[in-house]
């Protein structure tokens, strides 16, 4: 009886623990319970004390030399070295100390590594990802970084990094290890270059060769080109118009304007392109323009809005260099910032890199294709991918082509055999410096020449980088590796079997675009084109046709600018799609159909001053209006989504279309027997707009913000770790790009006088951590305009603002 | 007094083991207090109860506290409830730890004991 008895208690208390402590209990997506709720173990130990430690000590053999971290108020450390070496050892152990999840998740992602502790569920993405052959350009990146003088540095870095990890004890894990339930690996100069690949994917991975064949085709040649012109006339690029080009343009070979790919569309899915909401502006105004004489300069990089966020704030002092920025955690230097003598900046160039090539293979068994006449071997590469919850890995062929990686080959679906040419897997040129060698010159540059040198080592993704220097000087260039094409030749899939319709080569360095202190008195790119059309290379790709307009108009008129100037035109709401989309509109709707909310909604519109703000109604109204008439009018386009991938027609060609071409049958709409003109869509669309109004707002309450609902997603978008509909206005086409998940991700504004002053802020903190105060702590200012004074410490001893802790480094 | 002492060891020998073993170290503290105390059966259950969630639940409302309950907040919120539920579960599962262990060490004992 005492036996059974004890048997049973054992029996549950043993249940008990075996139930606490298994991974996903009973199904459930949960961690552990007893691991993660133990007070002494589990997430409580990521609840931090809200007030720090002053003072601490910590010991490490891998420094030369002592190092002094300042941690500020807002948790920024200005890190004193005697070598870069030392400096960037700290760096990592920062990096890693606040943000080791994020890194980790970041280059597992691009590596396509997250089955491994995401289980069955994340297979098909880690699989994508490696036959992108991401983990492919890491690892031809890492064979060039590694023969470089950039080695040290890295190596310094990913030492920092392991030093804070092999320090870490379960209880210190960062809390999503703990609920994710797994354990930090260490870092590795790899995991480094994925994290410049997964920068690389973000910015110059869109491509639109499949959705402009298949337009084509269905379309027509005529149509097409009427539809999809590639120049906007109104632009105003990022060179001034008429800058001369002194060079001689390299001779191109002739290649063929795409090829028809297939007589019967298959209905094939591409991987998404990256969003299009990625978009940064920066500029710098000369002394002649501001109210100090001396320049100042601002960039502010659009990307996705996550929590950990995207950057993290630093100051690096050594004797090489004394310079302050955001970094990107999991690579070393500073990515965007200013030293004493200079600023820099970048927003993104939207040149297309990426290009597609049919493969005509000699046999089904697709172990060769024929290249000018001549059957090739494809070369196999093997991916091993580990998966939660299987007790063996998956492995996966890829087929690597004189191209690049056939991305799609599965025999049992539809999906094309197309290979993959993209920038971005290239093996890096032998040089002295890659990436890290350009962030670690602009740390350490001077002036013009220092800046220019540092970044001819850039190679992808091609970036607008803006500079200023104390001396006056101001300038941009937009530096990258970019294909060398014939017109149009990119635009479409390309035929494989020939070698010819390859890239002749890549803009020669010395012949990008740049301009060095223009009369105007300011440089400013906003992902614009880069130059008007007497530049003598084709350009392909997405360009922003507002925004680059807009600031340039309104620099134009500034003059005795001031730091304030600049915050509120990073700031500024206005919208120039909005301006031209709403008179085009207004001039074509047939007010004496409107019922009376239609006609106050109509006044409200007319009213506007065609800014964003947070509660305003007409945003909404000339958002809702614009999207209805332009899905009516191209509901030829519409129908055939479900079917392939299509291409739709830009904003700036739509609004010229209900401008210029009124009667154009585009406008006609499907399955009606009447005949539609642009005047009966945009009436249509103010309708729908109303009815769709009706039923989604019956009290008529409706605003900007809470219709955009800006968020600020946690990275495993985890609700309660994420800050949802933030209070701010903002829109795609205004300087203030504040999207739904998307927007300015660091703001950051130099003046370069004597002494020098700066102002930043980003949508997060300085902490990953949820359970940190500084976690989330910049959100609220970030959406109200507002800026923190950057401190720019000159030595360790600096007093000139309060402190929260001293951290000593030493060897 | 046996049942306070029990108590008290468990939170005090918890609270050291737990510095270095996983979370369930803390059934096997209350099983060998308990065999040593020499509780019986039920009283036992009681003893581990309370220790554990004294332990687990006081450990974790001091780490809340200053915290300023910024972590809570939102773990709660993923179960959908105010943050004191949080610190109530925690102690609620340190409870049943203790309990269990506290429990299966009095059984042991009583039949170690008549075995003898």
């Amino acid at each position: 009886m005492r036996l059974t008895k004890l048997l049973l208690v054992l029996l549950i208390c043993s249940g008990f623990i075996y139930l606490g402590s298994i991974h996903h209990p009973l199904g459930v997506s949960l961690p552990p319970v007893g691991d993660f709720f133990n007070p002494f173990r589990g997430f409580w130990q990521n609840a931090e004390p809200t007030s720090m430690a002053t003072a601490k000590s910590l010991n490490f053999d891998e420094l030369e030399e002592e190092v002094q971290v300042v941690m500020d108020e807002r948790l920024v450390p200005h890190v004193f070295a005697n070598s870069l070496t030392d400096a960037f050892f700290v760096e990592g152990y920062l990096t890693a100390k606040y943000r080791l999840w994020q890194m980790d998740i970041t280059v597992r992602s691009t590596g396509g590594r997250l089955a491994e502790v995401l289980g069955e569920g994340l297979l098909e993405h880690d699989r994508l990802q490696r036959r992108k052959g991401l983990l492919w350009a890491a690892e031809n990146t890492l064979a060039a970084w590694k023969e470089s003088k950039d080695w040290p540095w890295i190596e310094a870095y990913v030492a920092g990094v392991n030093a804070r990890i092999s320090e870490l004890t379960p209880a210190e894990y960062p809390l999503e290890f703990k609920m994710l339930n797994y354990a930090p690996e260490p870092w590795s100069p790899l995991k480094s270059a994925l994290l410049v690949k997964s920068m690389a994917e973000t910015l110059c991975s869109r491509n639109l060769d499949l959705e402009s064949s298949n337009m084509r085709q269905i379309l027509g040649a005529d149509l097409f080109n009427f539809l999809y012109p590639e120049t906007n006339p109104q632009q105003s690029p990022i060179i001034p118009a008429g800058t001369p080009w002194p060079f001689a343009p390299v001779a191109l070979h002739d290649t063929l304007a795409g090829t028809e790919i297939s007589q019967q569309l298959p209905p094939f899915r591409m991987f998404p392109n990256p969003s299009e909401f990625i978009g940064s502006n920066n500029w710098a105004v000369a002394g002649s323009k501001t109210a100090s004489g001396a320049p100042i300069l601002c960039n502010d990089p659009h990307l996705p809005l996550t929590l950990p966020s995207i950057w993290y704030e630093i100051q690096i002092n050594c004797p090489e260099a004394n310079a302050y920025g955001v970094c990107l955690p999991g690579a070393p230097g500073i990515v965007i910032g200013f030293n004493e003598n200079i600023a820099w900046g970048m927003t993104n160039v939207g040149q297309d890199v990426l290009d597609w090539y049919t493969i005509d293979w000699t046999d089904d068994t697709k172990e060769a294709y024929l290249l000018d006449g001549q059957p090739q071997k494809i070369t196999l590469r093997k991916e091993v991918i580990g998966v939660r919850g299987r007790t063996e890995p998956v492995e996966d062929e890829v087929k690597y082509t004189v191209w690049g990686p056939v991305v799609y080959d599965n025999g049992d679906s539809p999906y094309l055999d197309m290979a993959m040419r993209w920038v971005v897997h290239d093996i890096p040129p032998a040089r002295d410096h890659h990436e890290m060698g350009t962030f670690v010159g602009l740390m350490k540059g001077k002036n013009y020449n220092d800046y220019s040198e540092a970044i001819s080592y850039f190679d992808s993704p091609g970036q607008n980088f803006v500079f200023a220097c104390r001396n006056g000087d101001i300038a941009i260039k937009v530096e990258g590796k970019f294909p060398l094409r014939k017109i149009e030749q990119g635009r479409f899939v390309q035929d494989g079997s020939h070698s010819d319709q390859g890239w002749s080569s890549f803009i020669p360095k010395s012949q990008i675009p740049q301009i060095l202190n223009p009369e105007r008195g300011f440089v400013a790119s906003a992902n614009q084109r880069s130059t008007d059309s007497s530049y003598p290379y084709y350009y392909l790709g997405g360009f922003d046709d507002y925004r680059g307009r807009y600031l340039n108009q309104q620099l134009e008129q500034m003059d005795n600018i001031t730091v304030e100037d600049m915050m509120q035109l990073q700031n500024n709401n206005y919208s120039l799609k909005a301006s031209e989309g709403l008179s085009a509109l207004l001039a074509l709707i047939d007010e004496s159909q409107l019922q009376e909310t239609g006609k106050k909604h109509l006044q409200l519109l007319k009213n506007w001053d065609y800014r964003f703000e947070a509660d305003g109604q007409a945003p909404v109204l000339f958002e809702e209006w614009f999207d209805h008439a332009y899905s009516s009018t191209f509901d030829e386009i519409v129908a055939l989504e479900d079917s392939v991938e299509v291409l739709y027609p830009e904003t700036w060609r739509f609004i010229a279309l209900l401008k210029d071409h009124t009667e154009h049958a585009i406008f006609d709409l499907q399955g009606t027997p009447t005949v539609e003109n642009a005047g009966t869509v945009v009436t249509k669309a103010f309708q729908d707009m109303e009815h769709d109004l009706a039923e989604n707002y019956p009290e008529g309450d409706f605003n900007w913000r809470d219709y955009k609902n800006t968020s600020v997603n946690h990275l495993a978008r985890i609700p309660s770790f994420s800050v949802t509909n933030v209070a701010v206005g903002g829109y795609g086409e205004a300087l203030n790009a504040t999207k739904r998940a998307h927007g300015p991700s660091w703001r950051m504004i130099v003046d370069l006088q004597e002494p020098g002053k700066a102002y930043g802020v980003y949508p997060g903190g300085q902490s990953g951590n949820p359970g940190s105060p500084f976690y989330d702590m910049m959100i609220d200012q970030w959406a109200n305009g507002e800026y923190n004074k950057l401190w720019f410490m000159r030595q360790a001893q600096d007093q000139d603002q309060p402190i929260l802790s001293r951290i000593t480094f030493s060897n | 007094m046996r049942l306070i002492l029990s108590i008290a060891g468990i939170i005090i020998f918890g609270f050291i083991v737990q510095q270095f073993l996983p979370w369930w170290s803390l059934a096997v503290v209350a099983a060998l207090v308990i065999a040593v105390a020499k509780l019986r059966p039920l009283s036992s259950f009681w003893a581990g109860l309370v220790s554990g969630m004294l332990l687990w639940g006081i450990y974790a409302a001091v780490i809340n506290a200053g915290n300023d309950g910024i972590l809570a907040e939102k773990i709660a919120a993923l179960f959908g409830g105010p943050a004191i539920m949080v610190i109530f579960m925690t102690a609620l599962w340190g409870g049943l730890t203790a309990a269990l262990g506290a429990l299966s060490g009095s059984l042991l004992r009583n039949l170690s004991q008549s075995a003898a």
